[in-house]
C-alpha cells in the first residue's frame, strides 16, 4: 500500500472516479478498465489485482458501493460485482480536474 | 497459448493470492476476476482479435498485477515471485526452452534477486560483493560457451551494479 496522507486520493484512485461519472450508472470491472483505456489513450488494461484492489479500497471509504448482479442477468456467464458512485463519490469526481492518466501498475499493493 | 489457458493460470493465481485473505473477501475477489476474464476474452473476439494476442493482453495484466503483489511480501517469497514472473514470459511466449534452460535461468534470475536483497540489507557486505562478481562472470562464461548474448549481456549488467553499488557504497561512508 502506497504512503499517502490521511484523505487523500493516489492517481489510480481518482482516474477511477472520473472514468466512473462519466459512465453514468452502475459498471463492472471489465468494463470499467476498458472505459479507462480509452479516455487515457493507452494501449494496456490496468492489471487485475491492482484495479479490483483500487475498487476495494474505495468502497471501504465510501465512495463507491457494490452489489452482486442477478444470475439470471449473467445468462450462464460468470456474474459480474457492479459498483456504483456513492452520491460522495460522484462529489470527489466533480471536483476532481481532469490530469493526466496515472501509470498503469500501482507502486505498491493494498 | 489460448486464452482459456492464461485465464486459468490468472484464476490460479489469484487462488495463490488471496489464499490468506478471509474466505469472503478471496472468494469475492476470485469470482470477481473470472467474471472481468471472460468479459475480456468475450470482448476481444467480438472486436475480431486473434487468439494469440487476446492470451498475451491477459498475460500482460497479470504480469503487471504479479508485479505489484510481489512488491508487498517478505523477501524470499518477493524473490520467488519475481523468478516466477520472469521465467513465465517464455512459457507465454512458447519459447522452446527446455527443462535445463529453465532450471539455469531461474538459478541465475533467483540468485541475483537474493543477491540484490542481501546487498540492499548489508551494502557494506564483501561477500555480497563478492558473490555478484562471482554470478556475473559465471553468466558471461556460460554465455559465451552456449552462444547466448543475452546470458553475456546480464553477467555484464550483474558485474557492473555490482561495481556500482561498491562504490556508491564507499563514497557514501566516506
Amino acid at each position: 500500500m502506497p504512503r499517502r496522507k490521511p484523505g487523500t486520493l493516489l492517481p489510480l484512485e481518482k482516474e477511477i472516479l472520473r472514468t466512473a461519472l462519466s459512465l453514468r450508472g452502475s459498471f463492472h470491472g471489465f468494463g470499467l478498465a476498458h472505459a479507462m483505456r480509452e479516455q487515457s489513450g493507452s494501449r494496456a488494461l490496468t492489471a487485475h489485482g491492482t484495479l479490483y484492489k483500487a475498487l476495494g479500497r474505495l468502497e471501504e471509504r465510501g465512495l463507491l458501493s457494490s452489489v452482486w448482479e442477478d444470475a439470471a442477468a449473467a445468462e450462464g456467464r460468470p456474474r459480474r460485482r457492479l459498483y456504483e458512485l456513492t452520491g460522495e463519490g460522484a462529489r470527489i469526481a466533480r471536483a476532481e480536474p481532469a490530469t493526466a492518466p496515472s501509470p498503469r501498475v500501482a507502486a505498491r499493493p493494498a | 497459448m489460448t486464452p482459456e489457458r492464461m485465464a486459468r493460470l490468472v484464476a490460479a493465481w489469484v487462488r495463490f493470492y488471496t489464499r490468506r485473505q478471509p474466505p469472503a473477501a478471496a472468494q469475492r475477489r476470485r469470482e470477481e476476476i473470472d467474471a472481468d476474464l471472460h468479459d475480456h476474452i468475450a470482448h476481444e473476439r467480438e472486436a475480431g482479435t486473434g487468439e494469440r494476442r487476446i492470451a498475451l493482453s491477459i498475460a500482460g495484466r497479470m504480469l503487471r498485477g504479479m508485479a505489484a503483489d510481489a512488491s508487498s511480501h517478505r523477501p524470499l517469497v518477493r524473490v520467488g515471485l519475481a523468478t516466477a514472473i520472469v521465467l513465465l514470459v517464455p512459457v507465454i511466449l512458447s519459447a522452446p526452452w527446455s527443462l535445463a534452460d529453465f532450471i539455469a535461468a531461474g538459478v541465475l534470475v533467483a540468485g541475483s534477486g537474493l543477491l540484490l536483497e542481501a546487498a540492499a540489507r548489508r551494502p557494506h557486505s564483501l561477500a555480497v560483493r563478492a558473490a555478484g562478481i562471482v554470478i556475473g562472470v559465471a553468466a558471461c562464461l556460460f554465455g559465451n560457451a552456449d552462444d547466448a548474448p543475452g546470458l553475456v549481456l546480464f553477467g555484464c549488467l550483474l558485474i557492473g551494479a555490482t561495481l556500482a553499488l561498491a562504490v556508491r557504497t564507499r563514497l557514501r561512508s566516506e
